[in-house]
């Protein structure tokens, strides 16, 4: 049993503290041009990251470290919430503490984020939001990829050059019930209508490449006579092909995959090496972030309010092309 | 061959006061820290700054809540896993009674406290009266309470939107991410500096409390002394059970969401809270206020070290390394 | 070997201070091959200071320890051990969940070529060395399944396992019946004769002339003499330990009981699931009344302490048999809390297990029992705590703060406070089991004196003990339990420590 008074000095210290400590309100309704001091200014961008252990999230801080150091007079500063909401909104306000120039965020889920990036951009900070969106209009500009389009690509893709006199294929999805899954599953859908394509299998495998071999073990046990697979994401159609070599499949089946990251293990390798057919690259948005960031600072100008980023088609003929690019 | 070696008397004294106010002088050399190496703006540290100070508070509110009921339990000699996944739990209630369910602000919130707490005696139940560890319950009871939170919400987090329509919570309940006292305290920091006072209160005087140390000190000696220890120890789960819904609440109004996912990690945090805050896992030696003082320890640690741009998996080293630092020196603390 | 009389070990001038108390004060003493001296001493004497020297467990001391005439200075227990010094402890060093035998040889298993635990050999050595101290035990048995008195055989078996040649034996027989105790005499004796050194610590003052060669009394931190153990009477040792005579240590016999308070007829339980190494009661008859001390005999493992824990609602969950009425009402105490409602209060067997919670305040293990009452509307007071603990205390001679933790008192005064507990619910009947274990001469008297005093006022007490001295000296009457089932009942005023022995035994040879 001790002492209660122990907390109430430590209170009483943040209490007083808080008293003489000033909070810098500048409630310029998003005031991009407020926060341009040209070329000659000195900025620090923070870069709140949802999830640092999902590889296209590095790619992403990559892309914008590489990016940021051609600008000089550009400080980034990274912080990872670890796919915590909680984290995430508290990592945002420490970057207002430190009073950062412009706030760059791809948000974990949108509804908790929302009123931090609000609060940001209320106190003149531009805020740049990457790949998820945040509810309202209360941001700079969101710049990403569609989701839907790419489905859509991979489907007109598989349907022309895979399979142009139709056939049996699997479709491997990510994550059931999250939104990138549902749009990349319809999108595809719309690809391929009307090209005599049946979809005889349809499996969740959570974005994951073990998973994703399970599930395709199970696939071509049930239909052997599968002629080619859709995975929604790169690593998932990996493990598909794995299960396909397994089954003494490969070579006949064809792999589609999403996401191209320009990474060892990403799917430009896979494609360069012949194990899948072809990916679209779901790009990160990181550079055209650093872009963006360096017209509203430097060159105050007011950039618009939607991004949308193309994707590219790879196969083995432009490959290693691409994965060049990708790590200029 | 002789040793001169003889323990101090004034010394030993000191050193049992130091001992006994370990998690205030930790949480004091941590501030000191904190101001020193913040990054300043105007020569004034960043850290200093009242919006700052009291986002360190309103980050400690939900772990700092959670961690009281914890330290009643550990004090009894249990432990509860449960309360990371309780606290999801609560926010997904929270969220879909408010907005799918259109419940009223106040029923909601007592069906979500209630259901926290029949949760927690239901675990101390079995715990207590069948003679279960508690560590295997609250394991389960964490599986229970994330699988209870997926299948409530469709796997998916449920957004709240505020408004007097269908679909939308009463906006009272977004005061829960607001501002007090000219939008300076946070309103989950006056929540917390509430139920602490009251905890700490409650602990140091109540008969109830003497029970709890009791149990935990020697729960064979309790029981043969007339305590209830069944009942004390079904009451305690049932406490942390609250707390943590009333933490879930508080996540659910802050971050405008219940997501089946949140929380997830929270038990060790306030496990580590409570540890640093000098109370003896074992039980019977402890209190709130050292919880308190803990939990706070580590927001301003978490908070100094994003300030300072470290790295977030060196962040998660140093702070490994507190609480092992904090874990040392319980062992050297004098016992009787 | 060389001749028996060459010093073993040979302590001089050791002092060691804990804080500003001296344990102990220029102390010193000797021990020879073929030898066992008797250390002597009331609880705080500096006895086990003395001995956890010795045995390497206290550094930091003043003074020369000297083994086959070197001078060494022991680092751990481990160095003693090197050394053969072994000690066994009060509180026994063994692993509750492993077997005998893993026990035994805990640490230093013998391999078989395979690399893994040779069990045949460890069950063989350890069955020899249990026969070589007379006690058949299973060693496979686990050791927490056995009670207290066989672990205290296992550790002594455990010290002789590793030839030690000095034996350091910390209160050996206090938890041991007398045939046990016997049995534990015939092998010192066995091991003095084969040459080793054995230092002797026991409150038992009738089993040093027996037992011992030499014996060494020590009071507050120094020697206050060193006898011949053969010419020792039990006066002398005692006004040497407390400095002064003593007059009566068991109280006056009085006869001032009324009224029946406590009735058990054929009382029995059953079990729900059997637990091992427990002899639950089995057909037990007895009163009790208002003022009458009765106690409770029989041999080790007969069921005094299931007893006791059933009336007190703690015993093993089963179904009842037979009856038990208290005040003439028909009653059955459902938990401990149930029966502290009904008038019984509880004085366990083992304070350190069961009775205190040592790093709490001696307050708060004091008034722990009566927190209810004490409180106003759920909160307490600190002033109303202080009172109440201080006057009970006060009334039991209790000394020292309210305020420190419970493990620094001395044993004596940890088992008043456990009897302050008890006694603060106002019981009509109070249940011991074994009140004065490990407790020393001085404090002895006094608990004896409470309990006659608690008789005085009305109190019907039960207690169970395993020293015949004990039951004949205090009690009124004594119920001898062997196998669960009351054997026999005797009138101390008539009865002696013989009879009770040959009733404890019963029809064993």
């Amino acid at each position: 049993m001790s002492g209660t008074p122990r907390i109430l000095p430590a209170l009483a210290l943040l209490l007083a503290a808080a008293a003489c400590g000033t909070t810098h309100e500048n409630s310029g309704q998003g005031a991009t041009t407020a926060a341009c001091h040209g070329a000659g200014g000195r900025y620090t961008i923070g870069v709140s990251q949802a999830n640092l252990s999902e590889p296209y999230r590095k790619q992403m801080d990559d892309d914008i470290a590489r990016a940021a150091k051609e600008v000089p007079q550009f400080t980034v500063h990274f912080a990872d919430a670890q796919q915590d909401n909680a984290k995430q909104v508290a990592d945002v306000e420490n970057f207002l503490v430190q009073r950062i120039d412009l706030l760059i965020i791809s948000p974990n889920e949108a509804a908790p984020l929302t009123a931090v990036v609000k609060k940001a951009y209320d106190k003149g900070i531009p805020v740049l939001v990457l790949d998820r969106k945040v509810d309202g209009d209360a941001y700079t500009q969101w710049i990403g990829a569609d989701n839907y389009e790419i489905g859509r690509q991979a489907g007109q893709y598989l349907a022309e050059k895979i399979l142009p006199h139709g056939g049996k294929i699997a479709e491997i999805r990510g994550l059931a019930g999250s939104t990138p899954a549902k749009e990349r599953q319809d999108g595809f859908a719309k690809g391929i209508e009307g090209r005599g394509i049946d979809i005889v299998s349809t499996v969740d495998a959570d974005w994951l490449r073990e998973k994703g071999q399970q599930q395709a073990d199970a696939v071509f046990k049930a239909h052997p006579e599968i002629q080619a697979v859709y995975a929604q994401n790169d690593p998932m159609a990996e493990g598909a092909y794995l299960a396909a070599k397994a089954a003494g499949l490969a070579g006949k089946v064809k792999f589609v995959g999403i996401d191209g990251l320009p990474i060892p293990s990403g799917g430009i390798k896979a494609v360069e090496a012949g194990r899948l057919a072809a990916t679209f690259v779901y790009p990160t948005g990181g550079r055209e972030a650093v872009a963006s960031a360096k017209s509203i600072l430097v060159d105050c100008a007011k950039p618009a309010k939607t991004q949308l980023l193309p994707t590219q088609l790879v196969t083995q003929a432009n490959a290693a092309e691409v994965y060049a690019k990708g790590n200029r | 061959m002789t040793t001169t070696e003889f323990l101090p008397g004034r010394g030993a004294a000191v050193a049992a006061t130091l001992f006994r106010f370990q998690s205030l002088f930790g949480l004091v050399l941590v501030l000191v820290a904190a101001i020193v190496f913040s990054p300043s703006h105007d020569g004034f540290p960043d850290f200093l700054t009242g919006e700052n100070l009291f986002n360190v508070v309103r980050a400690t509110a939900e772990i700092g809540i959670i961690a009281i009921g914890m330290t009643f339990v550990i004090l009894a000699g249990g432990i509860d896993l449960s309360v990371g996944a309780m606290l999801g739990l609560a926010a997904v209630g929270s969220a879909v009674l408010l907005v799918q369910d259109g419940f009223g602000l106040v029923p909601a919130v007592l069906l979500v406290l209630a259901a926290g707490l029949a949760f927690g005696l239901l675990q101390g139940l079995a715990s207590a009266v069948f003679g279960i560890q508690a560590f295997i319950v609250t394991l389960a009871g964490l599986q229970v309470a994330r699988g209870l939170a997926r299948i409530w919400s469709g796997g998916q987090g449920v957004a709240i939107a505020y408004g007097d329509g269908p679909g939308e919570a009463p906006v009272a309940f977004s005061l829960l991410g607001e501002r007090t006292f000219g939008g300076l305290v946070p309103v989950p920091a006056v929540i917390f500096a509430v139920v602490a006072v009251a905890a700490i209160v409650f602990l140091r005087t109540s008969a109830f409390a003497r029970h709890v140390y009791a149990i935990g000190g020697n729960e064979k000696a309790a029981r043969l002394s007339g305590v209830a220890v069944t009942r004390v120890k079904v009451l305690v789960y049932g406490l942390s059970g609250l707390l943590a819904a009333l933490a879930g609440i508080i996540h659910a109004g802050q971050l405008n969401q219940g997501s089946p996912n949140d929380g997830a990690g929270y038990e060790l945090d306030a496990i580590a809270a409570v540890v640093i805050g000098g109370t003896a896992l074992s039980g019977g030696r402890g209190s709130v206020s050292g919880t308190v003082a803990g939990a706070l320890l580590l927001s301003v640690l978490n908070n100094i070290l994003t300030l300072d741009n470290v790295e977030a998996n060196v962040q998660l080293l140093i702070k490994g390394l507190v609480i092992v630092a904090a874990a040392g020196l319980q062992r050297l603390r004098p016992g009787p | 070997m060389e001749e028996p009389g060459t010093p073993l070990v040979a302590m001089t001038g050791v002092s060691k201070a804990y804080g500003g108390t001296l344990a102990c004060d220029h102390v010193g003493f000797t021990v020879r091959r073929g030898e066992v001296h008797a250390l002597l001493g009331e609880n705080g004497a500096g006895k086990s200071t003395l001995v956890r020297i010795l045995s390497g467990d206290v550094t930091g001391y003043h003074g020369t320890v000297e083994v086959d005439g070197q001078t060494v200075t022991f680092g751990s227990p481990l160095d003693a051990r090197r050394r053969g010094i072994a000690m066994i402890p009060q509180e026994l060093d063994l692993v509750p969940g492993l077997s005998v035998a893993a026990n035994i040889f805990l640490g230093r298993e013998p391999h078989t070529k395979a690399g893994t635990a040779d069990r045949k050999r460890m069950h063989r050595e350890t069955r020899e060395l249990l026969a070589r101290i007379g006690i058949a035990l299973d060693p496979k048995r686990p050791v927490g399944e056995l009670r207290t008195g066989e672990q205290q055989l296992v550790a002594i078996a455990k010290a002789l396992a590793l030839d030690a040649r000095v034996l350091v034996m910390d209160e050996p027989t206090s938890a041991l019946t007398g045939t046990e105790a016997e049995r534990l005499a015939e092998v010192i004796g066995e091991l003095r004769d084969a040459g080793a050194g054995i230092v002797y610590i026991s409150h038992r003052l009738g089993e040093i002339g027996r037992i011992a060669d030499r014996a060494t009394v020590l009071r507050n931190g120094r020697v206050t003499g060193e006898f011949a153990a053969r010419d020792l009477s039990a006066e002398q040792v005692t006004e040497a330990m407390l400095g002064r005579p003593v007059q009566a240590l068991f109280r006056v016999r009085h006869t001032g009981s009324t009224g029946e308070l406590l009735r058990l007829e054929n009382f029995a339980l059953r079990p729900r699931r059997y637990r091992p190494g427990r002899r639950e009661p089995a057909g037990i008859t007895l009163t009790v009344r208002r003022g009458e001390i009765v106690g409770l005999g029989g041999l080790l493992g007969s069921g005094r302490t299931e007893l006791l824990e059933t009336l007190f609602g703690a015993g093993t969950p089963g179904r009842w048999q037979g009856r038990m009425w208290l005040d003439g009402r028909e009653v059955r105490p459902r938990s401990p809390r149930h029966a502290v409602r009904l008038g019984l209060a509880l004085v366990p067997e083992d304070r350190r297990i069961a009775g205190l919670a040592l790093d709490h305040s001696v307050r708060a293990n004091t008034v722990l029992s009566v927190v209810d009452r004490l409180a106003t509307a759920g909160f307490l007071r600190r002033r109303r705590e202080n009172a109440t603990a201080g006057e009970v205390l006060g009334e039991l001679g209790v000394s020292g703060a309210l305020a420190d933790p419970a493990g620094t008192l001395s044993g004596g005064n940890q088992q008043k406070v456990v009897l302050a507990r008890a006694l603060l619910t106002e019981p009509d009947l109070l249940l011991l089991d074994e009140p004065t274990r490990g407790v020393d001469v001085g404090a002895k008297a006094e608990i004896y004196r409470l309990l006659a005093d608690a008789a005085a006022r009305g109190i019907g007490v039960l207690l169970a003990s395993s020293e015949p001295a004990e039951l004949v000296g205090v009690c009124d009457r004594v119920v001898v339990l062997r196998d669960g089932r009351s054997e026999r009942e005797l009138d101390t005023h008539d009865a002696g420590e013989a009879e009770l022995l040959a009733a404890a035994m019963g029809e064993i040879r």
